[in-house]
C-alpha cells in the first residue's frame, strides 16, 4: 500500500504485526485530519470539510483487508478511505488547498477525493450516491474475469435514505462483489443515529433481513474490525455482495463550520477519545521504541504532504471550462473547440 | 436500408451497437422477455442473453447508478426508463453523478452511458405518464441532449448516442414508436450533430424536436395553401443546440416561430428565442412567436390533452400571427 510505502521513507522499518499496520495508518489517517483543521483554522482552506477524526478504525481496518487493485467509494467524509486506499497524504492536503497536486487537480475540494490509479474512485458529496457505482463497477470487474471488489463507504445517515436497500438490493440480484460499509458514527449531522435506527447494530438487523450476509462490529476494537473485514472481503470475492456496520465516533463537529455545541454537550467528542481512542487501545501490543519510530515518520509524511500542498501551483483560471465532455469538439457552450 | 417504424429503428440500432461492441448492454424494468413495455428490446433477450440484456428490479436510482458503475469500468450501458417521468427518481445519479463525474474526477473518469426517456404526450396515460422533461435536462451541464423525431434519426441518432464517451438523455416520444414506417437512411449524418431541415420555405422559419417536428411540418403543409412559406429546422439534439442552422434560416426567412412539447414557461425554446433575438436581431420583422405546453400537468384523454400540449392548430395559428404583425 501507498501508505506504507511513504512511511518506510522516513525509516520506519517493517510493519510486522496488524497492530502495527493499524496503529501505523490510523496515526497518519488522524495527522492528515488534524493538519487540514489546523490549516483551515489559519484560514489557508476555505470552503467546509468534514472530518473523519476517531473514527480511523474503520478506515483503517476495511483498507488492510484490501488488495491495490480493489475499488473504493466513499463520502463526504472519506480522507481516512481515500488515505488507506492509497492516495497521498499529499494529493489529499494538496486538494483542500485547491491545488493541481491535488487528487483532483484542485477542482473537487474536500468531498471529492478521486485517484484512479489507486483505486480511489471517489468520495461523492451526495449522501448514499456512491452506492450504485461502486457495484456497478465490481460487478464489470467481475464480468471481465477478476476477482477485484469494491467497497462503498456510507455513514448511518444513508441508510435512512432509500438508495440503500435499492443499491443493497440490486447489487444482491445481479450478484456484483461489493462490499457495503456502514460507518455509523452516531450522528447524521444533528441528528443522533439511535433515534433513528435504533442502537447501533441495528441497520445490520436490516440489511441480514434483505438476506444478504451482515456483520457488527464496534470499531473501538480496530483488530477485530480487521478480521470481520477479512472474512467478509475474502466472502465477496466469490462474487457476493456483504455488508458490515463498524460503530465508531464522530469527535469532531458535522463539519469545521458546524456549531455542534447546539445539540450535544460540549466536548463529548474529545472525553470518548479520552477514554476509548482506538488508536491508543493499540499501544498496549507495540513495542514503544516501534511506537514512536511510527509517530515520528507519520509526522515528518504529513509535513512533507502540508509543505508539497503549500508550493503545488493553482490550477490557471483558464481551466476552469475545461473537461466537461469526453466527446472531441463539445467545449462547455456546445461545439466550440476548446479542448 | 429498410423502411422502419421508429421503434423498429431504436431497436435495430440497439442490436447493432450490440453486435458490434461486446461492451454494450442493455438494463432496465422489463427489458427482458416481455422487450419493454414499448416493445423496443423485444427478442433482444434472446440474441444476445440475460447478461446483456438485464431486467431490473423497480429501483431506477440504483440501476441507473449500477449503470454508470459499470460505465465508468468500459461497459457501455443503455438505461431503459420505461417512461420517462420515472426518471425523477434517478436524477441525482444522472445529474449529481453521471453528469458531473468526468469534470470533478479531473477526468479520471469517462460515463459512456445512455438513458432511454420514452416520454412526451400522446398515448394517454396521464399526469405522471406523459412529461417532456427535455428542458431539464438540456439545462445540466455534462449530459448530451439527444430527441430524434423520426425512424432515420431514431436508428443513427442512437448509434451515435451508444459510441460517445458521455452521457447521454435519449428522448424518444413514445406516441412515435408506431407511426409509419420510414427510410431509413443507408449512412449518418455527415455531421452527427447538426439540426436538419425537412421543409425548406421563405416566410417564416419554425424550430421544433421531437414528435413536434411532425405537427410542425404538418401546420406548415396546411399554411401553404393559404400562400405562406415555412421552413422547418428540426433540432435534433438540445444539447449541442446548432443554432448556426436556426440563423442561416432566419437570415432567410427574417420570422421565427419556435414549437415545444416541453413546458413552455423556462423551456429551451425560450434559449432558441433568446439566442436569435441577440445574434440575429437585424434579420427578423416581427418578434419571435413561442408554442409550448402550457404549464399545468398532462391530463389523460385526447381532448384534455389537446388543451395542453401543442396541437397543428395552434401551431399554424402561431404562424398566422407572426406573419400578421
Amino acid at each position: 500500500m501507498r501508505w506504507a510505502q511513504d512511511l518506510r521513507r522516513h525509516s520506519v522499518g517493517d510493519l510486522a504485526t496488524v497492530e502495527e499496520q493499524l496503529f501505523a495508518l490510523m496515526l497518519l489517517i488522524r495527522s492528515v485530519e488534524a493538519a487540514i483543521e489546523r490549516t483551515h483554522r489559519a484560514a489557508k482552506i476555505t470552503g467546509s470539510f468534514h472530518s473523519s477524526l476517531g473514527q480511523e478504525s474503520c478506515a483503517a481496518g476495511v483498507s488492510l483487508a484490501l488488495r491495490d487493485d480493489d475499488i473504493v467509494t466513499s463520502n463526504h467524509r472519506g480522507h481516512g478511505h481515500a488515505v488507506g486506499k492509497g492516495v497521498s497524504a499529499e494529493a489529499v492536503i494538496a486538494e483542500m488547498f485547491r491545488r493541481t497536486n491535488g487528487s483532483s487537480g484542485g477542482r473537487g475540494g474536500s468531498m471529492h477525493i478521486h485517484n484512479r490509479s489507486v483505486g480511489f474512485y471517489g468520495e461523492t458529496a451526495i449522501v448514499g450516491g456512491g452506492l450504485g457505482w461502486a457495484s456497478g463497477a465490481a460487478w464489470t470487474r467481475k464480468r471481465h474475469g477478476s476477482d477485484a471488489i469494491a467497497v462503498a463507504y456510507a455513514g448511518d445517515g444513508a441508510f435512512a435514505n432509500g438508495i440503500f436497500a435499492e443499491a443493497i438490493r440490486v447489487a444482491d440480484f445481479w450478484e456484483a462483489p461489493c462490499l457495503f460499509v456502514c460507518e455509523n458514527n452516531g450522528w447524521a449531522h444533528s441528528m443522533p443515529s439511535d433515534g433513528v435506527f435504533g442502537p447501533a447494530g441495528s441497520i445490520t438487523n436490516v440489511v441480514s433481513a434483505m438476506n444478504v450476509r451482515s456483520e457488527f462490529v464496534d470499531g473501538r476494537d480496530a483488530v477485530k474490525v480487521y478480521e470481520t473485514g477479512c472474512e467478509l472481503v475474502e466472502y465477496v470475492r466469490t462474487g457476493k455482495p456483504a455488508f458490515i456496520e463498524v460503530a465508531v465516533h464522530r469527535v469532531k463537529a458535522h463539519s469545521v463550520n458546524d456549531a455542534d455545541y447546539r445539540y450535544r454537550p460540549k466536548n463529548e467528542g474529545a472525553e470518548w477519545l479520552r477514554e476509548y481512542d482506538p488508536i491508543n487501545s493499540l499501544r498496549a501490543s507495540i513495542r514503544v521504541e516501534q511506537q514512536h519510530a511510527i509517530e515520528s515518520a507519520v509526522s515528518a509524511v504529513v509535513d512533507e504532504a502540508l509543505e508539497a500542498a503549500s508550493n503545488g501551483a493553482l490550477p490557471e483560471t483558464s481551466d476552469a471550462l475545461r473537461g466537461i465532455y469526453a466527446t472531441r469538439g463539445l467545449g462547455w457552450d456546445g461545439r466550440a473547440e476548446i479542448r | 436500408m429498410a423502411a422502419l417504424r421508429f421503434v423498429d429503428a431504436v431497436r435495430q440500432a440497439l442490436a447493432d451497437e450490440m453486435e458490434a461492441d461486446e461492451s454494450v448492454i442493455l438494463m432496465g424494468e422489463e427489458v427482458g422477455p416481455l422487450g419493454g413495455v414499448f416493445t423496443v428490446t423485444r427478442d433482444l433477450i434472446e440474441r444476445f442473453g440475460p447478461d446483456r440484456v438485464m431486467d431490473a428490479p423497480l429501483a431506477e436510482a440504483s440501476f441507473t447508478g449500477f449503470a454508470l458503475g459499470a460505465a465508468t469500468e468500459g461497459m457501455r450501458p443503455v438505461v431503459e426508463i420505461m417512461f420517462s417521468d420515472f426518471v425523477m427518481i434517478a436524477m441525482d445519479q444522472i445529474v449529481n453523478h453521471a453528469a458531473k463525474l468526468r469534470y470533478m474526477t479531473n477526468e479520471q473518469f469517462d460515463v459512456p452511458i445512455v438513458v432511454r426517456l420514452p416520454g412526451g404526450g400522446g398515448s394517454n396515460h396521464g399526469p405522471q405518464h406523459s412529461q417532456s422533461f427535455e428542458s431539464w435536462f438540456a439545462h445540466t451541464p455534462g449530459l448530451i441532449v439527444a430527441m430524434p423525431s423520426n425512424p432515420s434519426d431514431g436508428y443513427w441518432m442512437m448509434r451515435h448516442a451508444i459510441q460517445l464517451n458521455d452521457p447521454v438523455i435519449f428522448l424518444e416520444n413514445k406516441a412515435m414508436y408506431f407511426g409509419a414506417e420510414q427510410e431509413v437512411a443507408d449512412e449518418p449524418p455527415a455531421d452527427p450533430w447538426a439540426a436538419a431541415v425537412p421543409r425548406e420555405g421563405s416566410d417564416l422559419t419554425i424550430v421544433s424536436a421531437g414528435r413536434m417536428v411532425g405537427r410542425c411540418l404538418s401546420a406548415a403543409e396546411s399554411i401553404s395553401t393559404r400562400g405562406i412559406d415555412c421552413e422547418v429546422i428540426d433540432l435534433r439534439y438540445l444539447w449541442p443546440m446548432d443554432v448556426d442552422t436556426v440563423f442561416t434560416s432566419v437570415a432567410k426567412t427574417s420570422r421565427l416561430l419556435v414549437v415545444s412539447e416541453a413546458v413552455e414557461f423556462c423551456g429551451w425554446s425560450g434559449e432558441v428565442a433568446s439566442r436569435v433575438a441577440k445574434d440575429a436581431f437585424t434579420s427578423l420583422d416581427a418578434p419571435i412567436f413561442r408554442v409550448g405546453a402550457l404549464r399545468c400537468p398532462i391530463p389523460v384523454g385526447v381532448a384534455l390533452e389537446d388543451e395542453i400540449i401543442p396541437t397543428v392548430e395552434r401551431i399554424e395559428q402561431a404562424v398566422v400571427d407572426c406573419m400578421d404583425f
